[in-house]
């Protein structure tokens, strides 16, 4: 038997600093640590068959990211939390286990837009006008990166339309609603050097942390702990 | 303390300038948190080279679980920072700090350097200075911490002696207890680091290298080495583990984040060797052979991959074939390991029926590569090294794999050994051809998975203290690199040419490890010149500088020549004498002279030849056998 599970997890504090594939790696150990039943390729050196739907950068933290895990047998969410909970480390830990419906697609494929909080320091009050001055924009313009061979220059991108929303919280922290996926990707970090550029630099940032990821589904973003449930 | 809440010396900025940030912050999976005020010692553990290196490094998780054991000694770790962080931390000023606290080692009692490679000796002087200390023992102060060594270099540290204020000599569980116990009463009676240390010296395993004074002859070579007190010992007993399977074992080793050089759980099923091939230091430092049972192992296996997950176990001991219980071990190993998806991994298995039929079952045939290490190309040379591999035994092994479907083949080589003349370079290239025709004459046309592959290596011999070959003479740069273009010349001429490939090591670095192997307290100058000029990470081949080396043994005065390219007389004093390794010197020159005279010494199971480590009464030297005890 053979069932997907999607986990949603957070990572904070110092355990930040790891990279994307360190985190594949932990997440492995992890789940043969937590004795949860795994589904293994075949082949001489059997592997997990586990996915991410959205890498994590080195140094964010997040509070909604997701792996996805074939498992040989359905458990119940407490307990795939409870076991994969208790061998974690600190920093790391899971808050939600769904179990996928049959033809579910893969996680990283579903991914459509996500949240950040993003820590401002430096001039803060220049933030709140920023924040307005790029909202107001019809075009954002960052570099365009160069081609795949890396010879020429792309024409620089205009990603006004993946910033859904922006706003300064209570706590002074930046929000931002951003597009992902293979359409349009806006990275927190570039929307952040323009937000800096919109100031007039001095502004700062020590820590982005993505709180939730999205699926579209209907037109309208969902979380992807909630986008293929099974009996959804 | 919870590890996500740290405050992380480096701010922000600064981490996300270095290649791999994760190699500073610490709070691995296993490592150890403690509340600082609750303790009593502040212990820093440091391997001197980078983090994924230091951390697949067994010795360091034995102590750091051990330390961690006790309730009133914080064991942290700390590595060499790499070259990037290095620049970053002397641009900003940021002193070294270890890994869990995140607090400067200048705060700890104890700085510990694990001593595992001559060419790491650079980044001691690192360590010490990014750390905020003097790099001499004599110029550090009351509130600096006790620079401590240990590991195999110890059995000759006296080039860096004097940068140190304690080696100690053997396996650490035995007696580092026991030094803590003594600097707690110092510590509560009124500490002065002079009288610690005196006192420290009684301790058996502990030297203290400024209580014993050298003296030269006039051809340079030592004259005596006297200690400075009457009531600490001439010389440095070594300390051993006499009931291996009783004594502690990490089972839940610190797991890095970053993929380090050894990404697996790893379990030592028995320390020593039997066998005493002449070149080899760690088959005469580690004696004598000592295995762990069977079901002690199965134990510490399955509590190994609980605690961390490794989905790799490996099985780790100087040469695991010897290891008694093997097969009744690999057996039960073997039907966990499948239950649970977890891949064995076997290094050091001598090649037979028995071992391949096991690599068999848990290995992947078409990627793997078979390995023999004859060390020597030709029988002759293979008797006066001791090596007991014969072209039969390669040969044997060799056919019965290609039967079983492997076609990649490594062979491990040594040039520059005592007594080697062309002719035996020569047959490096024709035991590879050898095992080549043998594919070819083994495995029918139509069931070869294309050519067979032969990977010759070869590294350039370097004597080393407490081996048969410490009186011997080095090669210099030019006769290496004549001999392995003699190699390589043959190796083009065999007929099976395209089916081998050669490489040989550098020459230069192997020249800086025979000087400091076989060294002397006149080369710290030497050391402490190329760390000034930049030298860092000389184990590394693309931050090491020959002429940094060169440039240094001039400025100082130092003839480095002496240290390396005589053969030395029997009744020379070693720098190393001061210690005792158990095997006595009588013995060694033994072996020498059979050396010499190309005649083979039975390995310890066979028959004990009076090694002189049957002192330690424990291990094989206990065990009935044939021979004297
Ligand atoms: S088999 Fe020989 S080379 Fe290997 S550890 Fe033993 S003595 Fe050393
Ligand atoms: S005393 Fe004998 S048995 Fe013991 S290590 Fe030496 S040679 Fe081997």
């Amino acid at each position: 038997m053979s069932v997907s599970v999607r986990f949603r997890f957070s990572r904070k504090g110092p355990v930040r600093y790891t990279g994307h594939l360190d985190m594949l790696r932990y997440f492995q150990k992890a789940v043969m640590r937590s004795g949860l039943p795994a589904r293994y390729s075949e082949g001489f050196h059997p592997h997990q068959i586990m996915s991410f739907a959205y890498p994590l950068g080195v140094s964010m933290e997040t509070e909604g990211d997701y792996m996805d895990l074939d498992m040989t047998q359905e458990l119940g969410e407490e307990e795939m939390l409870n076991r994969l909970n208790a061998v974690m480390n600190e920093g790391i830990s899971v808050s939600r286990a769904t179990v996928l419906k049959d033809n579910a697609e893969n996680a990283m494929a579903l991914v459509a837009a996500a949240d950040y909080r993003v820590s401002l320091s430096g001039d803060t009050d220049k933030a709140a006008d920023a924040v307005r001055r790029i909202m107001e924009a019809q075009e954002i313009l960052i570099d365009g990166g160069e081609t795949k061979r890396g010879k020429k220059k792309k024409d620089p991108k205009n990603i006004r339309q993946g910033i859904l929303d922006m706003h300064i919280e209570e706590d002074g922290s930046l929000f931002m609603k951003l597009v992902s996926g293979s359409a349009m990707n806006v990275r927190p970090a570039d929307v952040f050097d323009k937000l800096n550029e919109a100031a007039g630099g001095g502004l700062y940032t020590e820590c982005i942390c993505r709180l939730e990821i999205y699926a579209l589904r209907d037109e309208k973003l969902i979380p992807l702990a909630d986008a293929d449930k099974k009996d959804a | 303390m919870d590890k996500s809440k740290r405050k992380l010396a480096l701010p922000h900025r600064i981490l996300m300038e270095a290649e791999k940030p994760a190699r500073y912050t610490g709070g691995e999976l296993n490592s150890v948190m403690k509340e600082a005020d609750l303790v009593k010692i502040r212990f820093c553990f440091c391997f001197p080279d980078v983090y994924e290196i230091g951390m697949s490094h067994l010795g360091m998780q034995i102590l750091y679980g051990l330390m961690n054991s006790y309730e009133d000694v914080w064991c942290e770790r700390v590595f060499s920072p790499w070259t990037d962080m290095d620049a970053i931390m002397r641009r900003e000023k940021i002193p070294l700090f270890a890994l869990e606290s995140q607090e400067p080692v200048k705060n700890f009692d104890f700085l510990g350097f694990t001593l595992q490679y001559e060419m790491c000796y650079v980044n001691i002087l690192q360590v010490l200075q990014l750390s905020g200390m003097a790099l001499y023992s004599r110029d550090r102060g009351e509130d600096d911490p006790i620079v401590i060594g240990g590991g195999p270099c110890t059995y000759n540290a006296e080039p860096i002696a004097d940068f140190f204020d304690i080696f100690y000599i053997g396996e650490g569980e035995v007696n580092y207890r026991k030094l803590f116990d003594l600097y707690e009463e110092h510590k509560e009676k009124g500490y002065r680091k002079a009288d610690f240390l005196h006192d420290a010296a009684k301790i058996e395993g502990i030297y203290v290298p400024a209580l014993y004074d050298i003296s030269y002859n006039d051809d340079n070579t030592v004259k005596s080495i006297t200690p400075g007190y009457d009531d600490i010992p001439a010389t440095v007993r070594k300390t051993v583990v006499k009931d291996l399977d009783g004594s502690f074992y990490p089972t839940a080793p610190v797991v890095p984040f970053i993929q380090a050089t050894q990404d697996r759980a790893v379990l030592e099923v028995m320390r020593g060797c039997i066998r005493g091939c002449r070149f080899c230091q760690a088959g005469q430092i580690y004696k004598p052979v000592r295995a762990r049972k069977v079901d002690t192992l199965m134990r510490y296996a399955e509590e190994l991959l609980n605690n961390t997950g490794y989905e790799e176990l490996s099985l780790s001991s100087l040469s695991t074939s010897d290891f008694p219980g093997l097969k009744e071990l690999l057996e039960r190993l073997i039907n966990m390991c499948n239950e649970k998806k977890i891949n064995i991994s076997l290094p050091s298995l001598r090649i037979d029926a028995f071992s391949l039929d096991v690599m068999n079952k848990v290995q992947d045939v078409k990627k793997n590569s078979l390995t023999f290490a004859p060390e020597a190309g030709s029988q002759r040379m293979r008797n006066v090294i001791n090596k007991g591999l014969t072209v039969e035994n390669i040969l044997n092994g060799a056919e019965m794999a290609f039967k079983g479907g492997w076609n990649k083949v490594k062979l491990y080589f040594m040039i520059g050994l005592p007594g080697e003349e062309d002719e035996d370079v020569a047959a490096i290239a024709e035991l590879s051809n050898e095992v080549a025709a043998l594919y070819y004459d083994t495995v029918p046309k139509s069931e070869r998975q294309g050519r067979v592959t032969i990977t010759a290596s070869s590294s350039f011999f370097v004597p080393k203290p407490f081996t048969a070959f410490q009186w011997a003479a080095m090669n210099t740069p030019e006769e290496f690199l004549r001999k392995a273009a003699h190699c390589k010349t043959k190796v083009r001429e065999q007929l099976n040419q395209k089916s081998i490939v050669y490489h040989y090591h550098d020459a230069s670095t192997t020249i800086i490890e025979g000087v400091l192997a076989r060294g002397d307290r006149r080369l710290a100058p030497v050391i402490e010149e190329v760390y000034r000029n930049g030298g860092i990470f000389d184990a590394w081949t693309e931050t090491f500088s020959y002429q940094r080396w060169m440039d240094a043994f001039e400025s100082c005065g130092v003839d480095y020549g002496f240290y390396i390219y005589r053969e030395r007389p029997e009744d020379e004093v070693f720098p190393w004498d001061v210690i005792d390794s158990g095997v006595t010197k009588k013995y060694l020159y033994r072996e020498w002279m059979n050396s010499k005279a190309g005649t083979v010494t039975l390995n310890c199971r066979d028959k004990c030849v009076g090694c002189g480590a049957g002192s330690f009464t424990c291990g094989i030297c206990i065990q009935p056998r044939g021979g004297a005890a």
